[in-house]
């Protein structure tokens, strides 16, 4: 086994706009999704993540902090990190996130762990 | 390790979330409206939608938190700070607000350090606000959902099959008498008392009457609604100030009612009527309950509407079977009720407990007498009743008659196919 992140991008607007009703339904299917996971143990952790943020680089020799690195809407929303036999595995998991619904997209990584 | 499904919890969760959704949020809008003022309801509103969605997105990655609760109170605090920071038209309101939540104990506390007591004051004030005498019935009945059951607009619509933007329009109308109003975020005194609780206690009745007899619509909804009604009503029946008689029969009334819900419809969603119900479905721990609150009820001197109903209610509930029903004692009570809140339902139900104790024949006697009564003869029930009884009396053809004038009328579905059968049966003589 080895170990996924799934970076959701986009998204995030359709929460922004939902009415309590609609943002419990949306929070079932997560429920549901992610709930699968913990239970077959492949769900390691998860957080969402706060828009906006930093970006601190080098440029023209000087150490520069700007403002965010894409726009909040591209930008990394949240992340999974599960457990998958393989890449194709973890993609297929990554189906069943309810974001796709809402245009977001879903990056999946694998974690580099020399063995 | 067992492996459980996603539908496995989901009830669960479903019951929590929708728990939190519906009643923390009105416990976070009532203290919310005392932070900031009946005036600026919407703001409370406005605080607690987001919040709420704000709840939901996190806990999509992160599951629910340990006190869900807590996390939402203390969020809705933050929130309700960001949104005046925001908000142009607070502005100038803003300082005075903010000074009020930021003194109000420690900061981090304000919620989190009320007692239950103290919320509990805080749904009352909120109750007698939303069924201030000021404002409409319906509208009443539309706030009272939305800001303390947590119900949204489309729900409200759904329920009341009324259009959403007739909702939202008895909405802003409420909150503009509201302010306009100055209505106060404080229980009613001793002298406004008795007509402000007859009041609340005529919309939590019209609210459970609308989920409990109710055949449109969502089952689900309308059992939310009567147990939206009985949450409130019992909140109401032990403060200090709702501690009174009538709220008792009320709550009893809505106990007694709703523990035999199950039994009233069959596996197709068709009435079926007393005689025929499945009295080992009724919830006999809600009919505890229900006589509990009767008894509570049985004592001053005022006895209303709700008092007989409760009776009524408590006589079915009592009864083993539908023969071995105390036939005489309800119809003393209707014809007190007949005297106090005559309506036709009163009138119709009073004839069959006419019929069961003098035969079918008595009972069209009464009938026709009531038939004059506003609004009777365009009533599908009354040609209904009729007909039933002429059936019992032996005489189909002008049972037919009958079944034929309740069929022109406006009926449901399920009623129609109630009384097609029961004309069918009749056309076979």
């Amino acid at each position: 086994m080895a170990q996924f992140m799934l970076l959701i991008r986009g998204g995030g607007e359709a929460w922004d706009n939902f009415v309590p009703e609609q943002a419990q339904q949306e929070y079932q299917k997560y429920f549901a999704w992610a709930d699968q996971l913990r239970s077959e143990g492949r769900l390691h952790g998860a957080d969402e993540l706060k828009g906006g943020g930093k970006t601190v680089r080098v440029r023209d020799g000087q150490t520069v902090v700007d403002g965010p690195y894409v726009e909040t809407k591209e930008g990394v929303g949240g992340y999974y990190l599960i457990e998958a036999a393989d890449e194709n595995e973890a993609a297929e998991i990554a189906k069943g996130c309810p974001t796709l619904r809402h245009s977001g997209l879903i990056e999946v990584r694998e974690i580099n762990e020399h063995a | 390790m067992k492996r459980k499904t996603g539908e496995d919890l989901q009830p669960d969760v479903r019951q929590l979330v929708d728990h939190l959704c519906r009643h923390q949020a009105g416990q976070v809008v009532a203290t919310l409206t005392r932070l900031f003022g009946p005036q600026h309801l919407d703001l409370a509103e406005d605080v607690v939608q987001e919040t709420l969605i704000k709840a939901l997105r996190q806990w999509s990655y992160r599951g629910i938190p340990e006190n869900p609760a807590a996390w939402i109170m203390a969020v809705a605090k933050h929130q309700a700070l960001d949104i005046l920071r925001r908000e142009r038209r607070f502005r100038d309101k803003q300082a005075a607000i903010l000074q009020t939540i930021e003194d109000t104990a420690d900061t981090q506390t304000v919620f989190r350090d009320m007692s239950d007591d103290d919320l509990r004051d805080d749904l009352l004030t909120m109750m007698f606000i939303c069924c201030h005498p000021a404002i409409s019935r319906e509208a009443q009945v539309a706030l009272t959902l939305k800001t303390l059951g947590g119900f949204g607009i489309s729900e409200i619509a759904h329920a009341f099959l009324t259009p959403e933007s007739t909702i939202t329009q008895r909405l802003t109308r409420a909150k503009r008498t509201i302010k306009v109003q100055r209505i106060p975020f404080a229980l009613p005194n001793t002298a406004e008392l008795p007509v402000r609780l007859n009041a609340v206690l005529d919309t939590l009745y019209l609210l459970f009457n609308e989920g409990y007899r109710a055949s449109h619509g969502d089952a689900l909804v309308r059992d939310d609604l009567c147990a939206e009604a009985i949450r409130l009503t019992s909140i109401l029946a032990t403060h200090p100030i709702g501690d009174q008689p009538k709220v008792h029969a009320l709550l009893a009334l809505m106990l007694l009612h709703a523990a035999r819900r199950p039994s009233r419809t069959d596996a197709a969603g068709d009435f079926l009527l007393l005689d025929a119900q499945d009295r080992s479905l009724w919830d006999r721990a809600m009919i505890h309950a229900g006589l509990a609150e009767l008894v509570r009820s049985a004592c001053g001197d005022e006895l209303t509407a709700y008092h007989l109903q409760a009776s009524i209610a408590a006589c079915h509930a009592l009864a083993p079977t539908y023969a071995e029903t105390d036939w005489p004692r309800i119809l003393s009570e209707y014809d007190d009720l007949l005297t106090i809140a005559p309506s036709p339902v009163v009138a119709l139900n009073r004839a069959v407990a006419v019929a069961m104790i003098y035969g079918p024949e008595a009972a069209l006697d009464e009938l026709a007498r009531v038939r004059e009564m506003p609004g009777m003869n365009a009533y599908a029930l009354f040609h209904a009743t009729v007909a039933e009884f002429r059936r019992r009396a032996g005489n189909h053809a002008a049972a037919i008659t009958a079944y034929d004038a309740a069929l022109r009328l406006p009926l449901t579905e399920p009623e129609r196919r109630f009384l097609l059968g029961k004309r069918a049966e009749c056309s076979v003589f």
